[in-house]
């Protein structure tokens, strides 16, 4: 749209060439002019400018929408408006599942599952509609090499045996799942650029980017100068491309992000703006409150990012086989959390008595809640929400075998009252 | 009439052949009339009596508004701005402590920013505002209709169902609890479908579109002349990216600025801006700042921080020409931003409002 040339704004052949003498061709060149500069550019009076402008304006300004019709589409259309992830509790918080036509990240430390989490959502866009998929192909860009086809239909086979009960379906379903190996950041950007024809072409319905942090991380080095800000106009090109494309095609975009360390440099970084302590952190060790250790682990590429994503999941450690979902940015979700573990069909929640048991001393039950325990009201910021690494959980586990108390899930409930 | 050629609206090309044929101020040339002047400098007798067209409207712009008519500028006692400030609508927000730190609510006729972490509850808070313009006026609110223009792609028509739903049964509480006659006209309009039709929604993809869409603000405004809120749901993202030249910027997002005081001005609407945060890096620590730099700070009339402490939301009123600072609690609830009180933590499931 900002690119569009001034002739198709339907300005006069003479204007747009006097205007192309001053290298303004396009609508984007012609609205970042002042108005005085476009009166000596254009060489029109002050009213006639203007107009012009208005014109011009008309030419790129986006089709207006209210509410109402927009509701409509959707409800024309409900089973588009999102990827259900076969995890029952999960697609209830977020309203039926991975939402289409926004971004949506999945953050975890090494070895939580994130890969094994975009495989199996690889498995279900190719699913029929009837079954909760999207009936369509998958574009999975893999940076790290991790992407494996043996998994991928080990995990086909046994979440629906049923319906993949020939190798013809399953092979079928692999043909429809495209990987690109990118490994750096231009590579990436440009790929993400050509998504367009790609998903036209090959009707994809999912496309996944696991990972955005390891190529950026690599190649951007923050404490560099000059480093952030590039980063920060890389991450932010490439969001809002690929927001486009999930818009203008109402598919969902998922994307993986790694963990970092965030070293609370003392009080500052607790004022007021910032501030997250979870319970999760303070386990670590740091009984006082208040006095915190060097640092928490928390989502990688800072906090324009976390603006970019709509939605946030993060992957964590609980204890060893059992890992922990939260949903720590969503627009239609509170901030939950779920316990899954990995199994040879992928992930499976656990079931919601197995950690009744376990909130059932530190979470405030009211009266007609007494199903969704797992939801609590509070949040924390989703771009500093610290994450258990597997050290931390092993750690855990051998000091709450010491200690006879409460396991390390306290709940922020409980310190709030 | 008096008044130098030099200063009129026309034609640069026109304003240089006059200065060179000695003309010097607009008096002499609404005595030469369209002949001779055409003569003089060498131009069409049209383009002559075009020009002149445009001096004589100027200069009885001038003359009317030297005589204290109503012109472009206004001017008015401070009596009456007081009048007209204690007679303004306030855009109430349904969390009470925030409307009281606003002093009322969100104020029509200026610019209110909000920025916030991600996550924070700035874009609810937009959707709130959204369907809480469109109270009818008998139960406190302004009975408008809103703008929402997006930049990020984070308008959710389903959450905005909910709020609008809320509001809706919450009225109809008011209404139950204290039967006055206009109740039940109004709330017979008040319903969620129409609700949703007067929020005109505009997605713009990147700082052109945004730009346009700004300068077709008031022909919009003027088509559909109930609007009392406009909501820029992400000022800052198409700006943060693809810019190498700050300077390029800041003349932009001031030019945006000014454009939206003088339309929430002549429209008597609300402007309410979403801003992000970003890193700055001090010499030892680093702190999160309002992004667009500090030029920008001074755009906003009023200014909001949405933060957190612990699992604590907070909001802090950081600018204000009426209001002092101050900061609240408050919590995002199913149907929409909640005060936190401790009463209200027991009966939290219930949709209960502080307010009435």
């Amino acid at each position: 749209m900002a690119a569009k040339k001034l002739r198709r704004a339907q300005l006069s052949q003479e204007m747009c060439e006097r205007l192309s003498r001053y290298q303004i061709t396009t609508c984007q060149d012609f609205l970042c002019l002042s108005l005085l500069e476009l009166m000596k550019v254009t060489g029109q009076s002050y009213h006639e400018v203007q107009k012009l402008l208005c014109k011009v304006s008309r030419a790129c300004a986006p089709k207006m929408q209210t509410a109402y019709e927009m509701k409509l589409r959707k409800s024309v259309n409900p089973s588009s408006a999102f990827l259900s992830t076969t995890l029952h509790s999960l697609d209830r918080v977020l309203h039926g599942g991975v939402p289409c036509g926004s971004l949506t990240e999945i953050t975890s430390p090494p070895g939580c599952g994130k890969t094994q989490f975009c495989i199996m959502l690889s498995v279900l866009a190719t699913l029929p509609v009837s079954m909760g998929g999207l009936d369509g192909a998958v574009i999975y860009i893999d940076t790290e090499s991790a992407f494996s086809a043996e998994r991928l239909i080990e995990i086909a086979a046994n979440r629906f045996p049923a319906y993949y009960d020939s190798d013809e379906k399953l092979l079928c379903m692999t043909r429809s799942i495209h990987l690109y190996r990118e490994l750096t950041c231009c590579s990436v950007l440009k790929r993400i650029m050509s998504l367009e024809e790609d998903i036209i072409l090959k009707k994809v319905k999912l496309v996944i980017i696991d990972s955005v942090a390891s190529v950026v991380r690599k190649e951007f080095d923050t404490k560099l100068q000059g480093n952030l800000a590039e980063r920060s106009n890389f991450l932010n090109r490439g969001a809002s491309v690929l927001k486009y494309l999930a818009e203008e095609f109402t598919i969902p975009v998922i994307l993986t992000n790694q963990i970092t360390t965030a070293l609370s440099s003392g009080p500052g970084l607790r004022a007021d703006l910032v501030s997250p302590a979870d319970d999760l952190s303070l386990s670590e060790g740091s009984s006082v409150s208040g006095k915190r250790d060097s640092g928490y682990v928390t989502a990688a590429l800072g906090n324009t990012w976390s603006h970019s994503v709509n939605t946030r999941l993060i992957l964590q450690y609980h204890d060893l086989p059992t890992r922990q979902l939260l949903v720590a940015k969503s627009p239609v979700a509170p901030f939950s959390t779920f316990f899954y573990t990995i199994e040879k069909s992928g992930l499976i929640l656990q079931g919601l008595l197995t950690f009744f048991k376990l909130w059932y001393s530190t979470v405030r039950i009211s009266p007609d809640r007494k199903d969704q325990t797992n939801l609590v009201w509070e949040g924390t910021n989703p771009a500093l929400q610290p994450i258990r690494v597997r050290n931390t959980a092993l750690k855990d586990t051998l000091h709450d075998a010491a200690l006879p108390s409460t396991t390390g899930e306290t709940s922020r409930n409980t310190s709030n009252l | 009439m008096q008044r130098e050629v030099g200063t009129l609206p026309l034609a640069p090309a026109l304003r240089a052949r006059l200065a060179a044929a000695g003309f010097q101020t607009a008096q002499e040339l609404l005595d030469t009339g369209p002949c001779g002047l055409s003569k003089e400098i060498g131009i069409s007798r049209e383009e002559a009596l075009e020009a002149l067209q445009v001096v004589r409207q100027e200069c009885h712009g001038d003359t009317a508004r030297a005589a204290g008519g109503s012109g472009a500028t206004r001017k008015c006692t401070a009596l009456e701005l007081l009048e007209e400030e204690q007679t303004q609508g306030f855009i109430i927000t349904f969390c009470s402590a925030l409307d009281n730190i606003l002093g009322g609510g969100v104020q029509l006729t200026k610019i209110t920013e909000i920025c916030g972490a991600p996550g924070v509850g700035k874009t609810q808070l937009c959707m709130q505002l959204a369907v809480d313009v469109q109270i009818p006026e008998c139960f406190g609110g302004v009975a408008g209709e809103a703008v929402f223009i997006d930049t990020e792609g984070s308008f959710m028509v389903d959450r905005v169902v909910d709020i609008a739903a809320a509001c809706v049964q919450h009225c109809h509480l008011i209404a139950e609890a204290q039967p006055e006659e206009d109740h039940g006209k109004a709330l017979e309009t008040f319903s969620v479908e129409n609700i949703l039709s007067h929020i005109y929604c505009f997605r713009c993809r990147d700082y052109t579109e945004l730009l346009a869409q700004v300068y077709l603000l008031p022909e919009f405004l003027a088509e559909h002349s109930k609007v009392r809120l406009v909501v820029i749901d992400g000022i800052a993202f198409p700006f943060r990216h693809d810019f190498e030249d700050l300077a390029l910027r800041t003349r932009l997002l001031n030019g945006l600025a000014q454009q939206l005081i003088i339309t929430a001005n002549e429209h008597r609407a609300a402007v309410v801006l979403t801003n992000q945060m970003t890193t700055r890096i001090g010499q030892s620590q680093s702190t999160l700042v309002p992004a667009l730099g500090e030029s920008w700070g001074h755009a906003a009339t009023v200014r909001l921080i949405f933060h957190w402490d612990n699992t604590q939301r907070l909001a802090t009123l950081y600018k204000s020409p009426s209001q002092k600072e101050s900061t609240i609690a408050y919590e995002i609830t199913v149907q929409f931003h909640h005060c936190w009180l401790h009463v209200l933590m027991e009966t939290r499931c219930h949709s209960i409002f502080c307010r009435f």
